[in-house]
């Protein structure tokens, strides 16, 4: 809540009401006798691990149950924290909102939909937090949330991850100038475009910002001071600016994130997550050279040439910045691929010889560290989250099946004990052999299909 | 079931083919009205939901309701109806509804904004300064309709996009639109509905509109205030329809009248309701039983819908046929056959499971189907008062819908709340409307049979004190002798005599109104 | 740019070294040669094409390049049964895309036409082991023909590998993805209409063999009938001399499947797709017709379906009897059709069905069992050396032959890898005046 928006919170007489929300369930839960990939502090083997309260209370040998706590025989298994996606676009109604270049105003934490059952589906992959994003129609796109899979509850409030840092979605290349300049005519249509509509909207919020604090300054010698115009896109912007957004930047070819480098070094910011950056690779050095701590890279395992702009890639991106010292995840931005993500991290010891241990950042403190959750979620260390994976073998063994995943301290993936059908809402009209068929994510099976429009394709760009 | 509902359907069905005949006939050849004094003699008089009178007279007299009682003096130009078998209720208000609203041209969909950034407000919905007193048509087939099915009154809206308009209050009856017009800024009606193709194209587009046009109007606002105090050395505030159109709703005179039937949708609303503080009024409510809880801690105001999901095609059953009404429980319409219990645990290992798999599903989706029936019970339970709103509800299923909320589990009396006084409360015209009290206006049904009974006839409405005839009343045709000859002409002042016009016999009379 | 585009494809393109060494021994290997016992410790002898030796204790001829592969093993090349390759080069781009025609009846098109050997992907796919893999047509009703090549080829003739099968998408009643919100009722209208259009064209392409089989047993009473080569193309599935390639994935368009199958007396006939097998899996059992099952990573078809359906179904599928082989429906990723049959394996597909499932299975289903899909004498030197399981993922792929060539281990993702691991020089960045 910044000053503007308390201002006119006072113009309206009533006071803001914080927002009414419940913490969600949290438990108590003693996993017992497990192989414990900490990722931080190393693998224990027959090691337990308690949480208290929806918290990592303890980890070591021979725990005692406390009272009332559920107690998991872990023999044989492996434990790892849970899985964090950094690009998804799961459990939401909206995906883009794709009428103009920037969008920042809008928010998919607002259209959040517990009801989606691609959220057990990743929870049944050992994903506990998701990143879930708004599309990649927009240069400034609109808002993201940060998602616990805390399937069941049906108040979309109760999915957010309370106190993770807000994030946005920006968008480089060939999306934005395909929507925006080819399909309305309107800028951007080019990279040197793309490039413009930044500059020009933090000009913009500079200006906004700086109209607020004179106006901040006016009331209080003059009672009769004019309040410049409420914007709530530039009031996102201004928060961009001033560092309590963080950037997640679709892009791929090098040439444009040196751009966004580029504009965010002018305007003063210094911390972005690259999404894709399936040329990352060519510019791992000057990506971990960035501003005080570096940009940071999300990346497809081996995701390539869908497009022109991903055509020049290499499936050995996440190791060659990693081994660069660039801040590396691995995330799905698919409702298939974020069902085995721990597969997709085991790709980086194929293509690049990644440790175990540097394998598993790649979906757990890596990605937490890019959201800015790192201090509660991505290892098992004491205080954290009780947010946990366990897996029948190692999780970088494609023969490993996620058992059971918790929460908070709470069981909500059980592959022994869950129903088939884990449906939260079910269509009182619809038949019950609906089927919906694989789809290929490429663009030629959309574009047969004529039942779709360019305008829904631009709603699925993600 | 739906045998049950044949008489009632037979009737409506009647009453719909001449409504057209009606017009045309009768255009500008109105029977003159002899009176405007009715007395409903001898009937069971249903004052309020939880107060009735066994045999009681209800005389009606320039649009008011002046004496209610078994010992009342019937005013010498009255018209007698003998009611003995007849119920009388208070007329029914829609607490939400698109009642004498014309449909749009469908042309005006198609229009493309050049930018598709930045259209036009009113192509992309936002029209809360429209009026819907503007856009009122008496002649639009839902008043007759919704007539039919008891209401007298309904609070309109305009149709559109997120923000369409003010609404206002009409009785369901009149010439000329502003014959209709009780009350008008009654409400700002909004919904989440995204605009086609253009911003906002999303439903968290929707939202951010709607917290951008409220705070900018905040701000206006504060401006207008100190300008019109004193406008010396100020800026004039530029005039703008849309941001001024929301200052009664920052005021807090006016409501929001915040409609969805889905659960997610009452989430978010509440949500930005809790964020910009506006008085709402939430409608509509198909899947409120998901958000009991909250709707509890909130406490708004409730309209709830008359409308249910289609029953589902059973596999070797016959399509339902939607051209009717759904008496809706499926278990119930088909006793012999044995649902079986849906088991959650049921797991389908292959092939052999997919039979035992199907029949769980269908099991599953009539247990969610029985949800939507139970909703109103649901809310009744959880101590939620609501009225109901038709928006969306083919007129002739409301109260074949209402019964089934009955057959699952809420109380009459609140169904008949929910006709009546809730809304009358809701709407702020609990003064005038809602119950059969002397003093209040003339808004009457009258029914053969209790109104949630399946055989129920709507014999007469009243409205502002005008009748309207629905059923011919074959019965009393042949025992006249108790009915003074004199009341049985004026109840069918308007009616042709001849047999070959016999189908108009079976329309409503519309006494035509004369203080309007 | 299409210019600069197009040589960028060519210039990068990677074809194998021109000729294969005469002899190479491949010795001290574990040799899985699938169709008969894994040899623990053993040789491995390919003569240009040919395999010509192979067990414990091979004589290794003078004139062989020894390729010592202790600790490693050596399996047949894997087939994917259902992939793009080499009609697809860039997704999203038209101009690249080659394996679509107009129309709805093309059965006459042959994606082996339109291979183009220097696709980028060529190369990606098989240094992962992937050295097979039937390429397909999409579009329409009867897209065209199908072919399975291999890997490795300056021209399309000289990749193919011996099977084309004219393609039959066959009418659907499954959504096609998130954002088809037709109706049920328009759904199954869809599906009547095109199994109406499906059988017109039948009884044309029978009534069209009746005519050209009555012309040919006597071509001087006659006279030739019409160029229809639509129809011509359909001729060899009628006379049971092709294979028909069904695509059909909900259960119940798989049951009518079936049933057509059955009343047009397809001979030769194999489904593929089959995302909802599992459900019929005692039907296709029964009719006996062999599936090329995938993408095994997908999502279930239903969201009432328990998570893990689509990982099972090659199992559900091989357990009711029925033959099993796997697609990974990818292209530009084929390379991951290991970790497709990993998957099927992890959930419930013995391991040794699942490698059969992705060699010789399919070599047996397009009939080139004579020569791919395991690994004996007199068949065809076309295999990979691995230090570990396929299916791992960790595991690396040292060495990849096809038809003897000595693949080199490159690709347009080894080589920027090589370039970009150590970038040097750290490139200056030069200031703006």
């Amino acid at each position: 809540m910044n000053t503007r928006i308390a201002i006119l919170a006072l113009l309206l007489i009533t006071s803001t009401a914080a927002r009414a929300q419940q913490a969600p369930p949290s438990g108590d839960i003693l996993v017992q006798n497990a192989t414990v990939l900490t990722i931080t502090q190393g693998t224990l083997t027959s090691a337990d691990i308690l949480i208290l309260d929806g918290k990592i209370a303890a980890l070591g040998e021979e725990i005692s149950p406390p009272e009332g706590a559920t107690v998991i025989d872990a023999t044989g298994l492996y434990v790892m924290p849970g899985i964090i996606d950094a690009h998804s676009h799961i459990g939401v109604s909206n995906v883009n909102e794709p009428t103009a270049p920037v969008t920042a105003q809008v928010s998919v934490g607002d259209v959040l939909n517990p009801y989606s059952v691609s959220i057990y589906r990743a929870l049944a992959g050992g994903v506990t937090t998701s990143h879930v994003m708004h599309g990649s129609a927009n240069v400034i796109g609109g808002q993201n949330e940060t998602i616990k899979h805390r399937w069941g509850m049906t108040d979309p409030a109760a999915l957010r991850m309370a106190g993770a840092p807000r994030t946005i979605k920006f968008a480089l290349g060939e999306n934005p100038t395909r929507v925006h300049g080819r399909g309305n005519s309107v800028r951007p249509a080019s990279r040197m475009g793309v490039e413009y509509v930044l500059r020009e909207t933090f000009s913009k919020a500079e200006r906004y910002r700086e109209s607020w604090k004179r106006y901040e300054g006016e009331i209080r010698t003059d009672a009769r001071a004019i309040p410049p115009p409420y914007n709530g896109q530039l009031e996102v912007i201004t928060d961009i600016l001033t560092g309590d957004i963080l950037i997640h930047c679709h892009s791929y070819r090098a040439d444009e994130i040196l751009m966004l480098l580029d504009v965010l070094e002018d305007f003063g910011v210094d911390r972005v997550t690259f999404q894709h950056v399936n040329e990352g690779f060519k510019i791992a050095p000057e990506l971990a050279a960035f501003g005080k701590h570096g940009a940071a890279a999300s990346v497809f395992a081996d995701w390539w040439a869908y497009k022109f702009e991903v055509y020049y890639s290499t499936a050995y991106n996440a190791a060659i910045l990693a081994r660069n010292g660039v801040l590396t995840s691995i995330n799905s931005d698919s409702g298939e691929l974020n069902r085995h993500l721990y597969h997709e991290a085991a790709k980086s010891q194929k293509y690049g010889d990644l440790s175990d241990d540097e394998a598993l950042a790649l979906i757990t403190i890596n990605p937490a560290k890019q959201l800015g959750i790192e201090d509660r979620v991505g290892s098992i260390e004491v205080g954290k989250d009780g947010d946990l994976a366990l897996f029948t073998a190692h999780p970088l063994s494609i023969y490993a099946i996620p058992q059971t995943t918790i929460i908070d301290g709470r069981v909500y993936f059980d592959r022994d004990r869950d129903p088939d059908d884990v449906r939260l809402q079910v269509d009182p009209e619809a038949a019950v052999d609906i089927a919906v068929l694989h789809e290929k994510h490429d663009h030629q099976a959309c574009l047969e299909d004529g039942s779709l429009t360019v305008y829904d394709l631009a709603q699925e760009l993600e | 079931m739906r045998a049950f509902f044949a008489p009632l359907l037979l009737g409506l069905w009647l009453f719909f083919l001449p409504i057209f005949a009606h017009g045309q006939v009768n255009s500008g050849e109105e029977i003159p009205t002899v009176t405007r004094t009715h007395a409903l003699v001898n009937a069971r008089v249903v004052q309020a939901p939880t107060r009735m009178l066994e045999r009681a007279t209800v005389v009606i007299r320039d649009g008011l309701i002046t004496a209610v009682g078994s010992d009342v003096t019937i005013p010498f130009d009255a018209e007698k109806i003998a009611a003995d078998s007849l119920t009388v209720y208070a007329g029914f208000i829609d607490g939400l509804s698109h009642a004498g609203i014309p449909e749009p041209p469908k042309a005006a969909n198609e229009e493309r904004p050049e930018n598709p950034g930045f259209p036009p407000d009113a192509m992309a919905g936002i029209q809360p300064g429209r009026d819907v007193r503007t856009l009122l048509d008496p002649t639009q087939q839902n008043l007759k309709d919704l007539r039919a099915a008891g209401f007298t009154a309904a609070h309109v809206v305009p149709r559109g996009g997120m923000l369409p308009g003010s609404g206002a209050i009409i009785l369901l009856a009149g010439e000329h639109a502003n014959d209709l017009v009780v009350k008008g800024n009654t409400a700002l009606f909004a919904q989440i509905t995204p605009a086609r193709r253009m911003y906002p194209a999303t439903d968290m587009g929707v939202i951010a509109t709607m917290r951008q046009l409220y705070r900018e109007a905040a701000r206006r606002k504060r401006i207008d205030e100190l300008y019109n105090k004193d406008p010396a050395g100020l800026e004039r505030p530029a005039y703008d329809p849309v941001h001024y159109a929301l200052f009664p709703v920052l005021g807090g005179a006016t409501p929001v009248y915040f409609h969805t039937e889905d659960a997610l949708d009452l989430h978010r609303i509440l949500l930005l309701r809790s964020e910009l503080e506006f008085p709402v009024v939430l409608t509509g409510l198909g899947q409120s039983f998901e958000v009991v809880d909250k709707l509890r801690q909130a406490g708004h105001p409730l309209l709830l819908g008359t409308k249910f999901p289609k029953a589902p095609k059973q596999k070797g059953q016959e399509p339902a046929d939607s051209t009717k009404a759904q008496p809706t429980d499926a278990a119930a319409e088909l006793p012999e056959v044995a649902i079986p219990a849906y088991r959650k645990d049921l797991r389908t290992m292959s092939y052999t499971d997919v039979d035992a798999e199907r029949k769980n599903l269908e099991a599953r989706r009539d247990l969610e189907r029985k949800k939507y029936l139970t909703n109103a019970a649901t809310l009744h339970e959880a101590g939620l008062s609501f009225g109901f709103t038709t928006l969306d509800t083919k007129p002739a299923d409301i109260i074949g819908n209402v019964r089934t909320m009955i057959e699952h589990g809420l109380p009459e009396h609140a169904a008949l709340a929910a006709l009546t006084t809730t809304p009358a409360e809701i709407l702020g015209v609990s003064s005038s409307m809602g119950t059969v009290d002397v003093g209040k206006m003339a808004n009457l049904v009258v029914t053969k049979g209790s109104i949630f009974e399946n055989d129920v006839t709507i014999r007469y409405v009243f409205i502002d004190g005008a009748k309207f005839v629905l059923e011919p009343d074959q019965e009393k045709q042949d025992s006249t002798e108790t009915e003074e000859s004199g009341d049985s002409r004026a109840s069918r002042v308007a009616m042709p005599q001849e047999d070959a016009e016999r189908a108009r016999d079976l329309t409503e009379v519309r006494a035509s109104r004369t203080n309007r | 740019m299409m210019a600069f585009f197009f040589s960028l494809i060519l210039a990068t393109g990677l074809v194998a070294t021109p000729a294969p060494d005469s002899v190479i021994a491949l010795t001290n290997a574990r040799i899985v040669t699938v169709t008969g016992d894994t040899i623990e410790r053993g040789t491995l002898v390919m003569d240009r094409d040919v395999i010509v030796a192979l067990g414990p204790d091979v004589a290794i001829p003078q004139s062989a390049r020894v390729i010592d592969c202790t600790g490693l093993t050596i399996y047949p090349g894997l087939i994917d049964s259902g992939t793009q390759i080499g009609l697809v080069e860039v997704g999203s781009l038209a101009e690249t895309r080659d394996g679509s025609e107009l129309g709805d009846l093309s059965p006459q098109m042959k994606a082996l036409t339109a291979v183009n050997p220097n696709g980028v992907a060529i190369p990606v796919t098989r240094i992962s082991g992937v050295t097979t893999v039937l390429t397909e047509p999409s579009g329409g009703m009867l897209p065209g023909q199908a072919a399975l090549i291999n890997l490795h080829g300056y021209t399309p003739m000289q990749m193919y590998a011996g099977f084309e099968g004219v393609a039959l998408r066959f009418p659907r009643t499954g959504r096609r993805g998130r954002f088809d919100r037709r109706s049920d009722e328009d759904v199954q209208k869809a599906a009547d209409k095109a199994q109406k259009k499906l059988d017109d064209t039948w009884d044309g392409g029978e009534l069209y063999h009746r005519i050209d089989s009555t012309y040919r047993a006597a071509p001087e009473q006659g006279r030739r009938p019409e160029y229809v080569p639509s129809m011509a193309a359909l001729l060899p599935v009628i006379r049971g001399k092709q294979t028909l390639i069904i695509y059909v994935d909900t259960a119940k368009d798989i049951e009518a499947a079936i049933k057509w199958v059955e009343e047009r007396k397809i001979q030769k006939v194999v489904f593929s797709g089959l995302a909802e097998g599992w459900r019929v899996a005692d039907k296709l059992a029964a009719a006996n017709i062999p599936c090329l099952v995938g993408p095994v990573l997908s999502v279930p078809t239903r969201s009432s379906d328990r998570y893990d359906k689509a990982y099972a179904n090659a199992s559900l599928l091989h357990e009711a009897g029925v033959t099993v082989a796997l697609r990974s429906d990818d292209t530009a990723n084929a390379r991951n059709l290991p970790y497709h049959a990993g998957f099927a394996a992890t959930y419930g597909l013995e391991k040794e069905a699942a490698l059969r499932a992705v060699t010789t299975v399919p070599a047996e289903i397009f009939g080139v069992a004579d020569r791919l899909g395991s690994l004996e004498v007199g068949k065809e030197a076309t295999l990979f050396v691995a230090d570990g399981d396929p299916f791992e993922t960790r595991t690396r792929i040292h060495h990849v032959f096809i038809a003897g060539y000595d693949i080199p281990m490159e690709s347009r993702h080894t080589r920027l890898y090589d370039e970009f691991l150590s970038r040097d020089p750290a490139l200056k960045k030069h200031e703006r005046n």
